[in-house]
């Protein structure tokens, strides 16, 4: 149980950060952050097998987002 | 549940709405957007539909490439 109420702490701290962050590109790795800590939210509250399955593609699918918006904007500024 | 999990979840939905309705630029929108799907999944994992939210998973990336590939050009 206090595992689930660390991630859920990481969790708010991170989106805080993301909301306070000046730069742009900066918001980005909190963001990742988020998506960890809601992972492994996903985990500990569901005692099943199939959980995991449901949270490594969560992990993936945010993961790749979050690169595709990074790039994306590394791109725009450079040309 | 427990009840941290639902106010952290409902705090960070609100904390993105907010922020993507009020912010101008582009890619934060879609940041704030991505904020907003991290904190609608954990009321799907209590629920226990874990269909939908591996469905949500692999959904959500495929509209954030649509989603950029129309506002990098500048109209």
């Amino acid at each position: 149980m206090i595992a689930l109420q660390i991630c859920v702490v990481v969790a708010i701290y991170a989106a805080f950060r993301v909301v306070f962050e000046k730069n742009t590109l900066r918001k980005l790795p909190f963001l990742n952050v988020v998506s960890f800590a809601v992972s492994g939210i996903i985990v500990l509250i569901i005692p099943q097998p199939l959980a995991l399955l449901a949270a490594g593609a969560y992990l993936i699918g945010t993961a790749l987002g979050s690169n595709a918006i990074a790039s994306t904007l590394a791109g725009d500024e450079e040309g | 549940m427990n009840e941290l999990v639902v106010i952290g979840a409902g705090s960070i939905v609100l904390i993105g709405a907010v922020m993507a309705i009020t912010v101008r630029d582009r890619y934060q929108k879609l940041i704030y957007l991505s904020l907003i799907v991290a904190g609608v999944m954990p009321f799907l994992a209590e629920k226990g539909y874990l269909d939908v939210l591996t469905v949500i998973s692999l959904i959500v990336p495929i509209s954030t490439f649509f989603i950029l590939l129309a506002c990098r050009r500048n109209v």
